[in-house]
């Protein structure tokens, strides 16, 4: 039970850090904006609907990367991660508090893309339900990895440049699932035709939850 | 573990000179006394390289995950010396892999790259241990390394599987491969090359992780040795200048 505290304090933490300073979903949402910006002055209108899925997932991993990449760096200051160590609880539900911050956050940025990309590069939004689904399941992809790295990189040098260069090679698999997803509810096709995507990226983020859950007590550890 | 090394040290010329034996004969009856393929002719050639330096890239990487669960349980540093050596062999051979592999590619299938399984899986694989070695680096504290590198190892080799499975998928629903690499079945004089190749390599990756990890640890040692003289060298000049002795 002390456990679950700990997740629901450390989740309220990092709602209520982000409610008063706003500087991870601001710096997301502007970067997504530039990201578009730049679709839409490098691609020509008539070929972006094949291409759309595609756009959507691009667009949405790298704003994630921006908003993982500096998750842990608030716990630097004052020694938290030197109170984290302190803890009493399992290492690994730090790990599930600050996993379900991020996931709040990247899923915010991923729906409010949409009506980005409805606005500027005119897409067709159709099962909606749906897509929000795999933007959930894609970004508790991108979450669990980007978590697990945030707090591998956050003490190093080069941080900035070694968080994506780790992290996505190994978030591949989200990025083929959800954009091939993406792609089948766009194209208004029947369920059963993406299904098979839609547990891809469940057994990877099954997956990549235990482990990155397991492997948390090793981080932490001194 | 150092025992453990120490007792493998004489056995490192016969493994080297047994590694060399070995890839000299697979690569002479490859190269010259086998025939040429039916389709390819003599371009099949490249694969008496190509394959067995896949296969080794896979085994260091195997080696590799062992060794990161094996250094977290246990903590031993030469097991992390260990990592690290397969790590960098594996990249290497990983490279080595690609590269013949689009050399082979492009007359076989008209192509330098083509998003098979396969070459997903292995990009994917040198991306990471290039990941690895970056990280490995970055951290100046021993311990600190050795534990988060193992890590990444162990995220890794959890999710080449899925990487493989993605692609398989992303690709039998795109488009099936121009040319399929299965018809190939191999008569005994283009087997038994590959096999020489296959098992000298695998020994050749013996060899240079035995040499590469005594270096490891070697530079280990020293930089313990050098901290140690620095920390003597650093209380004599202060008790040189203590104005209370």
């Amino acid at each position: 039970m002390r456990s679950f505290n700990l997740l629901y304090w450390i989740l309220w933490k990092d709602i209520l850090s982000e409610i008063r300073n706003r500087a991870a979903l601001v710096s997301m949402l502007f970067f997504a904006l530039n990201i578009i910006l730049i679709f839409s002055v490098s691609f020509s209108m008539s070929d972006l609907e094949e291409m759309m899925p595609g756009l959507i997932w691009t667009a949405f991993g790298f704003t994630a990367v921006i908003g993982l990449s500096t998750s842990f760096v608030a716990e630097t200051h004052n020694q938290c991660l030197e109170y984290y160590r302190l803890l009493p609880t399992p290492k690994g539900m730090i790990y599930l508090g600050k996993l379900c911050g991020n996931l709040l956050f990247i899923v915010i940025v991923g729906l409010a893309l949409l009506p980005l990309f409805v606005l500027f590069l005119g897409l067709h939004v159709r099962q909606l339900s749906w897509l929000i689904a795999v933007v959930f399941l894609g970004a508790l992809g991108l979450a669990n990895l980007g978590t697990l790295f945030s707090a591998l990189t956050v003490n190093l040098r080069a941080r900035e440049v070694l968080f994506p260069l780790l992290l996505l090679p190994l978030s591949v698999p989200v990025f083929i699932g959800a954009t091939e997803a993406t792609a089948g509810i766009l194209r208004g096709a029947p369920q059963a035709a993406y299904r098979h995507w839609l547990d891809l990226l469940g057994i990877f983020d099954l997956i990549f939850t235990l482990l990155s859950f397991w492997m948390f007590e090793w981080i932490l550890d001194e | 573990m150092s025992g453990l090394i120490l007792k493998l040290r004489r056995f490192e010329g016969v493994t080297g000179f047994l590694a060399f034996l070995l890839m000299t004969c697979g690569l002479y009856l490859g190269l010259v006394t086998s025939p040429p393929d039916f389709y390819q002719g003599e371009i099949v050639r490249i694969m008496y390289i190509h394959v067995p330096f896949a296969k080794t890239a896979l085994l260091a990487y195997t080696l590799l995950f062992a060794g990161s669960l094996w250094y977290l349980w246990r903590r031993d540093p030469v097991v992390d010396n260990l990592c690290h050596a397969a790590a960098g062999i594996s990249f290497f051979f990983t490279l080595i892999a690609l590269i013949t592999g689009a050399i082979w590619a492009k007359p076989a299938w008209g192509t330098w790259w083509s998003w098979d399984p396969k070459l997903t899986a292995f990009l994917i694989l040198w991306m990471v241990e290039a990941g690895y070695l970056m990280l490995r680096t970055m951290i100046e504290d021993a311990e600190q390394r050795a534990r988060y590198a193992a890590i990444v190892a162990i995220v890794g080799f959890v999710d080449l599987p899925i990487v493989y499975l993605a692609a398989e998928w992303w690709r039998t629903l795109h488009q099936p491969l121009s040319i399929s690499t299965r018809g190939l079945s191999l008569s005994r004089e283009m087997l038994t090359p590959l096999a020489l190749m296959s098992i000298g390599l695998d020994v050749l990756l013996m060899y240079l992780l035995m040499i590469r990890t005594q270096m490891l640890y070697l530079e280990h040692l020293f930089a313990a040795k050098q901290g140690r003289l620095l920390a003597h060298r650093l209380r004599d000049r202060h008790e040189a200048t203590d104005p209370n002795e």
